[in-house]
């Protein structure tokens, strides 16, 4: 029998009391463990929501957002001005244009009116036939929209995905009469790639390339470079709204910070972090309270370890000094009652991974459930502004109702080095107990 | 060989300090069977305890075939307890969850013996000293004083050591079973050579020993000895009480 053998035997010396402590450090383990899994499902989703976020700052003009609103346009100068600002890697502005069908431009808008397009029209020209909200619909045709952007990416024209279909990308840095053009407003008036068409008092636009922005809305409209725009539209150095690029997540704020003090009160900065961190807050609160009940889960089962292995070496004093005087090491003792602790917290953590399987989900459930109470009330998962608001929504709503743990092989791996730590937290003390017992008391009291 | 020289341990017990063993000093040759008697807190089991490397004196010198263990590392201590010394203990001191045959084979671990080597040494021991083959792998708590001892016996001498040193091994038992037990010990002590120092407060078995020093508040002096006791040994004892 060896010394790691004689360890695990001696775990089961005394039945009720292996019993009872493997009881109490399957519970502190299984809550290790749970609190563990949630962490883990919990971080995965701050990931997840963070990733979404994007590292990216709107800056519009005050009291404006596209047509809506009034004050002064925002300039190019400004929007350059950003640049210098610390964490900022990329300044882009967009300048918004609308072209009306027969009068401005040869294209047809690839959007019929409908109900919204007359409702719109009663509420922007209360003077009409229609007005106020009544009367028949009237057959109009709506705006083809056009963008100037400074480069081509999905947030220049309110996408989240922005594919080049056929041609070439867009040379945004150009002052070429060019454009890429939406797929449904290329369908709607027989484009493709080298197709012109014209516009502002008959000025001929060539078509490099389509693309398809994942939405009907956005692919009814076009794109050009800003500053041909600028020329075109009679803007010169003008922008709608620019897109700051920032270098992390992390530093949103501070950068949108930054952009309110350089500009003033010329410009509304609107970052998604106030959204984002607000679809975050809960699980924020449900990490902490991981975190703690994980730290105080592993404590208390080393201390239930330290106690029951001190009782343990206190009761085995003698024997402690049987063994050093027939010769056994400080090593050798020591090894064993490391293996009887090790035995005890094993035997516990399976017993915990075991309570932790099947209790992971409904313990996470019911975070989940006091932290929405608590922290976000009513207001979470509604509200917001236009677009943000609302994905932020669905993103804090699904964030805490579809949270799940994940369970893997790797739980077991988890349940070990749990066990392991608790057994040597928890042996520690005891073991240089052992050390100190010298082998002449085992000749006193005889 | 066992030298002791000018021997001298103190405890300091609740501010008193207390001297257990003073200046002693004695010699007692291999293979001899030797008592130490006194009365209770006379310091037999200190001084015991200082020839078997479990205390350490305050002063004096203890040496085995000339070898000083007063001066012995913490490793080489182990190792001489491991290899030159077997215990007895009057409480027999047997693990309680091991079989009699695993508390015979549990000093061979330690010294490195193969698993196979230390079990047939252990059943050829526990043959020795007259435990029956149906109580090997019995429990201590299911073994009688006697045959408790007997184990104990056979786990001291599981090393082979010089020298056996017994603490009253006779205390627990009946007067037969203790006379059983002594012979065993006075039989195994011929056989192997081994020196055996037995800590005892019964006279009919000192009377059975070839040396038997007294000890009275920790001093020493030779009470008996056999014609098997060369003039030395006892010279030496009795030239510290002169």
């Amino acid at each position: 029998m060896s010394t790691v053998s004689r360890g695990v035997r001696n775990a089961f010396r005394n039945p009720i009391r292996t019993g009872g402590v493997t009881i109490i450090l399957g519970l502190s383990v299984g809550l290790a463990l749970v609190m563990l899994l949630s962490l883990k499902a919990v971080q995965g989703r701050i990931d997840t929501v963070k990733s979404s976020i994007g590292n990216t700052i709107t800056v519009s003009p005050a009291g404006a957002r596209g047509f809506d609103g009034g004050g002064e346009p925002l300039t190019q100068a400004q929007l350059d001005s950003l640049k210098s600002l610390p964490n900022v890697t990329a300044v882009t502005g967009t300048l918004n244009d609308r072209l009306t069908p027969v009068t401005d431009t040869s294209l047809a808008s690839a959007i019929d009116p409908g109900t919204l397009g007359n409702r719109a029209r009663r509420a922007t020209n209360p003077d009409s036939a229609n007005a106020p909200t009544g009367g028949p619909q009237r057959t109009f045709s709506l705006p083809v929209m056009v963008t100037g952007v400074g480069a081509v990416t999905p947030a220049a024209v309110n996408a989240t995905s922005l594919k080049l279909v056929s041609g070439t990308t867009l040379d945004a840095a150009g002052t070429t009469n060019t454009a890429e053009v939406g797929q449904a407003l290329a369908t709607k008036n027989n484009l493709v790639v080298g197709s012109t068409f014209t516009a502002y008092t008959g000025t001929k636009i060539t078509v490099v390339g389509i693309f398809d922005a994942g939405n009907q809305f956005t692919n009814a409209g076009l794109m050009m470079p800003i500053k041909s725009l600028q020329a075109l539209s009679a803007q010169p150095g003008q922008v709608s709204s620019g897109t700051v690029t920032v270098n992390s997540v992390t530093n949103l704020e501070s950068a949108v910070i930054a952009i309110k003090a350089k500009l003033g009160t010329a410009a509304d900065v609107v970052s998604q972090q106030d959204s984002a961190t607000n679809a975050i807050a809960p699980l924020e609160s449900i990490k902490t309270v991981s975190t703690y009940s994980l730290i105080g889960a592993l404590a208390a089962g080393s201390v239930i370890t330290f106690l029951t292995m001190l009782m343990i070496v206190r009761e085995r004093r003698r024997e402690i000094g049987v063994l050093k005087a027939i010769g056994a090491s400080n090593i050798k003792i020591t090894t064993q009652f490391v293996s009887e602790a090790f035995t005890l917290t094993a035997m516990g953590a399976v017993l915990g991974v075991i309570g932790g399987l099947v209790l992971a989900n409904p313990i996470l459930k019911v975070l989940v459930t006091s932290n929405t109470a608590t922290s976000t009330g009513g207001s979470f998962g509604g509200g917001g502004g236009r677009g943000f608001g609302r994905a932020f929504g669905a993103i804090g709503g699904n964030t805490l109702t579809t949270l799940q743990t994940t369970i893997g092989f790797d739980i077991l791996a988890y349940g070990l080095l749990a066990a392991l730590i608790i057994a040597f937290l928890g042996s520690a003390l005891p073991a240089w107990l052992i050390a100190k017992v010298r082998p002449a008391e085992v000749m006193r009291g005889e | 060989m066992l030298t002791v020289t000018k021997l001298h341990k103190t405890f300091n017990s609740h501010g008193n300090l207390v001297t257990a063993v003073d200046n002693v000093s004695f010699t007692v040759p291999d293979g001899i069977f030797a008592a130490i008697i006194g009365k209770s807190g006379s310091g037999k089991s200190t001084l015991l305890s200082l020839l078997g490397a479990l205390d350490i004196p305050t002063s004096g010198k203890v040496e085995v075939d000339g070898q000083d263990i007063t001066k012995l590392s913490d490793r080489k201590l182990i190792r001489y307890r491991l290899t030159q010394i077997g215990f007895v203990f009057q409480g027999y001191n047997l693990i309680p969850n091991l079989s009699a045959i695993e508390n015979v084979m549990l000093p061979m671990e330690f010294a490195g013996v193969s698993t196979k080597q230390r079990r047939t040494r252990a059943e050829d021991l526990l043959e020795q000293v007259g435990l029956t083959a149906d109580k090997l792998s019995r429990k201590p708590s299911r073994l009688s004083g006697g045959e408790q001892q007997r184990v104990a016996i056979a786990r001291a001498l599981a090393n082979r050591p010089k020298l056996i040193l017994a603490d009253e091994p006779t205390g627990n038992l009946d007067s037969a079973t203790g006379k059983l037990i002594v012979d065993l010990l006075h039989h195994l002590a011929k056989k192997q050579n081994t020196t055996i120092i037995a800590v005892t407060h019964d006279l009919e078995i000192a009377r059975q020993t070839d040396l038997t020093l007294k000890l009275a508040d920790g001093k020493m002096t030779v009470a008996s000895s056999s014609a098997a006791v060369p003039e030395p040994a006892v010279h030496a004892a009795k030239a510290v009480h002169a």
